[in-house]
């Protein structure tokens, strides 16, 4: 029993679908970032129903965090024969542990920096408020953030490629 | 830009300042300060009239009113852009002479406004009296009667809380003759009627209150609640039918539209005309101006100020003198002023970095969001949002912006072979089942990401080092070449340097001489920046701010690193698109397949599309701004205001 266990845990498939759920719980992050965008935005648009457009477009900035988990887990999904009819492959432990390692950056990375991002969008929703014509400089700042997202899924994307399988 | 000063005779003024309008290319300063010089004071006088501009904007504001109720109550529908139509002159003149006419319509439509109002108010009074009656429609007897000879009748509220029966009985037990009647109730309150013996009208009361009870009267009625309702209700009824015969003869002027929008924009123009003069400085016979020109716009002025017969001066600004700003780019290059714009202007000084920049936006914007099909539809929606509508201004250079990003993203689309994603492989292979792969011109990022990585290095450093360039060029146009050699020249050679180095050395690239080369050029531009970084500062300073400015190393390094994010972006378009793919053909061939998969694909695609055209949009701004106007931008300019005509929705063209 323990021993059979043990084989499902520590298996390599196992891992590496371990990973690729890792990588797509960047969305955690989206989720928040965008509910807290989303919450300034209706306090906003309660205000001027005009700045919906706006706003939507400054709530929308956070989304990509998880949109990036889910290119990992695509990508490793992909890798491990789950999509594209050829089965799941028998992972040996190493290469399972690698492509689990390799979602790590993006699966953590997105989750905070989706939060973060999502205050900064909500700032800047502030910031619409007030001064509509600004909106650019608002979508800078919250940019700025996701560029740490954005270097999180290039690692775990040239992890994940390299792996050899 | 040129600064003008003219001088008029009075009598021709109302002539030159309608040509100078129709130019639409001189911004008018205000001269107050001249009229705090006490030099200046003696001579001249303010030309303002305040009342002429308040009346002008009300006659706006309520013509501003009819359009929107006309917008509101009638049947056109609203263009997804709002484009202001060509008029001539003449046309326009000769609208404008039915102008008394136009006006009576905007009396007209406003009387019906006035009239809806009255109205609207009418409804909502009758519709809270009728909720205010509803709870007692039950009660027979007359509002107004408050008794008999010998009793009282009353009606009231109970709390919600208060227990009714609870009530009658205690009235039972204490009084002989009362009579109570709970007519309703409803979460807040129950409504309840009372007859008694005046007699014994104190016990009761007293009784009454005990229990929460508040009387409720209706003074102004008379006869009983549910003949009230049925009177307010007649009322409505006869309200709503004049409020949809108000709404039919106000929806009757909608083709009366056009003309009020003629009378809106002369308003507009007479308005802007009178606010002007609280800019112009009179004497008596002749009146004074103070503006600015752009270089181009000169010529056609003098000539129309020879014509009209003023003096005018026309002198380069001062060194170091605020200017407003004017951008003027070439056509590729103007749609791209909407980036400068929404950053900052440039400085009066500055230097307009639109041009140099134009083409890396596209650049950039074309490889994160990479798709051919997606640069297509792209393409042809601006192309003919651009051929349908006569956009102005910074609508117009948006969407042809836009329009640009989609051919470069239909080139990087054709590079890397993306179309839908890899719609055309998978659908051959769910519905034939054949392999057909798009081949990429150049590679297939998703395969060889590291070769884009690379390139995308690459781009970065070269826009890097246009953006120091520039940086450069205005230290050597300010008179400061040593500046633009130590803080731009040492650079150049360290970062170039240490880039060949590095390629020889982890690479093996370019083979070991050149890599020595690099090495050298590297120490030479490391320790002249460590001996001229601190040239500005005193002492030890020298030394500690020559290493300071060796360690901006890192700030170029995190700069080209930045660049990276054209390979993460590009990838998530494409991923994205092949994810909505594959979920596509999950179901499998065959028609219901084919449905499932179109359907799918056109949701996922839009919204795909959505969302990256956005992230490539944020993204190329980003590193326009940041990596790229950080170098040498200044912005922080005021924009060229023109006396011009303004008009929101004709615009009026000279007869030719």
């Amino acid at each position: 029993m323990n021993t059979e266990v043990a084989n499902l845990v520590f298996n390599g498939s196992y891992l590496a679908i371990l990973g690729a759920a890792i990588a797509a719980l960047a969305g955690i992050g989206s989720a928040i970032g965008i509910g807290v965008a989303g919450q300034a935005a209706s306090g906003v648009v309660a205000e001027d129903p005009k700045k919906f457009g706006q706003a939507l477009i400054l709530q929308a900035l956070p989304g990509t965090q998880g949109i990036y988990g889910l290119l990992i887990a695509f990508i490793i999904m992909q890798k491990i024969g789950i999509l594209g009819g050829a089965g799941l492959l028998d992972l040996t432990i190493p290469q399972g542990a690698y492509i689990f390692a390799a979602s790590l950056p993006i699966g953590l990375v997105g989750i905070w920096s989706g939060m973060a991002q999502g205050r900064c969008a909500a700032s800047a929703i502030m910031l619409i408020s007030k001064r509509p014509e600004e909106i650019a400089k608002g979508m800078v700042y919250t940019a700025m953030v996701e560029t740490y997202a954005v270097l999180a899924l290039l690692i775990s994307f040239l992890m994940v490629n390299g792996v050899q399988i | 830009m040129k600064k003008l000063s003219v001088i008029a005779l009075e009598t021709g003024r109302e002539e030159l300042m309608e040509g100078l309008m129709a130019l639409g290319a001189v911004e008018i300063t205000s001269q107050e300060d001249k009229l705090a010089d006490d030099h200046w004071k003696e001579l001249v006088a303010l030309d303002g009239n305040q009342s002429d501009a308040a009346g002008y904007e009300a006659e706006l504001s309520s013509v501003n009113q009819v359009l929107e109720a006309l917008d509101r109550y009638g049947t056109e529908k609203k263009p997804l852009f709002s484009t202001r139509l060509p008029v001539k002159k003449e046309k326009f003149k000769q609208v404008l002479k039915e102008r008394e006419e136009i006006q009576q319509k905007v009396d007209l439509i406003l009387s019906l406004l006035h009239r809806m109002a009255e109205v609207n108010s009418a409804i909502n009074k009758a519709e809270a009296g009728i909720l205010s009656l509803l709870p007692w429609e039950g009660w027979d007897l007359p509002l107004e009667n408050k008794g008999t000879i010998y009793t009282d009748v009353m009606i009231g509220v109970l709390p919600a809380g208060a227990q009714v029966d609870k009530l009658e009985q205690v009235l039972d037990e204490k009084t002989r003759g009362s009579i109570l009647g709970h007519l309703n109730s409803d979460n807040e309150q129950h409504y309840i009627s009372f007859i008694g013996l005046k007699e014994e009208r104190e016990l009761a009361e007293e009784t009454l209150k005990l229990f929460g009870f508040t009387k409720v009267q209706f003074p102004d009625l008379t006869d009983t609640a549910a003949k009230n309702i049925e009177k307010y209700r007649e009322k409505l009824s006869a309200l709503q039918d004049e409020k949809a015969k108000l709404e039919e003869a106000i929806r009757a002027e909608e083709g009366e539209k056009d003309k009020l929008r003629y009378l809106y924009d002369s308003l507009v123009i007479a308005r802007d005309r009178a606010d002007i003069r609280n800019r112009l400085l009179v004497t008596g016979k002749t009146f004074y101006i103070e503006g600015w020109v752009p270089a181009i716009a000169a010529e056609s002025l003098e000539k129309l100020l020879g014509e009209k017969g003023c003096y005018y001066q026309l002198e380069d600004p001062e060194k170091g003198e605020k200017t407003p700003v004017l951008l003027l780019n070439g056509k590729f290059s103007l749609p791209f002023e909407s980036i400068t714009r929404l950053y900052a202007l440039p400085s009066s000084g500055g230097l307009d970095a639109t041009p140099f920049f134009s083409l890396s936006f596209a650049v950039f914007f074309g490889l994160m969001f990479s798709d051919t099909a997606y640069g297509i539809i792209l393409t042809l929606a601006t192309y003919l949002v651009l051929k349908k509508f006569r956009l102005e201004g910074m609508t117009y250079r948006m969407i042809k912006m836009f329009f640009y990003c989609g051919i470069a993203t239909i080139f990087w689309g054709v590079m890397f072979g993306g179309f839908f994603g890899d719609i055309i492989t998978v659908v051959a292979k769910t519905f034939f089942h054949k392999d057909v792969v798009i081949p990429a011109i150049w590679f297939n990022p998703m395969e060889e990401p590291m070769t884009l990585l690379l390139f995308s290095f690459a781009l970065g450093l070269v826009h890097i080092y246009i953006g120091m360039g520039l940086k450069a060029y205005l230290d050597i146009k300010d008179g400061r070449p040593f500046d633009a050699f130590c803080d731009i020249g040492l650079w150049y050679l360290l970062l170039t340097g240490g880039v060949i180095w590095l390629a020889g050395a982890m690479g093996g690239i370019g083979g070991p001489g050149l890599s020595a080369i690099g090495k050298w050029m590297t120490i030479v531009g490391a320790v002249g920046i460590i001996l001229t970084g601190g040239r500005q500062k005193k002492g030890i300073g020298k030394i500690i701010g020559g290493f300071g400015s060796l360690y901006g190393v890192t700030g170029y390094l995190s700069d080209v690193l930045s660049y990276s994010r054209l390979l993460a972006l590009g990838l998530a378009t494409s991923v994205i698109a092949s994810v909505v793919n594959t979920m596509g053909s999950l179901s499998g061939g065959g028609i219901k397949g084919m449905i499932i998969m179109v359907i799918v694909g056109i949701i996922g695609h839009s919204y795909n599309m959505a969302i990256n055209a956005l992230g490539s949009f944020v993204h190329s701004c980003r590193l326009e701004y940041v990596e790229f106007f950080g170098k040498f931008y200044i912005g922080g300019g005021e924009a060229f205001e023109p006396f011009a005509q303004n008009t929101k929705y004709i615009e009026i063209r000279e007869d030719h």
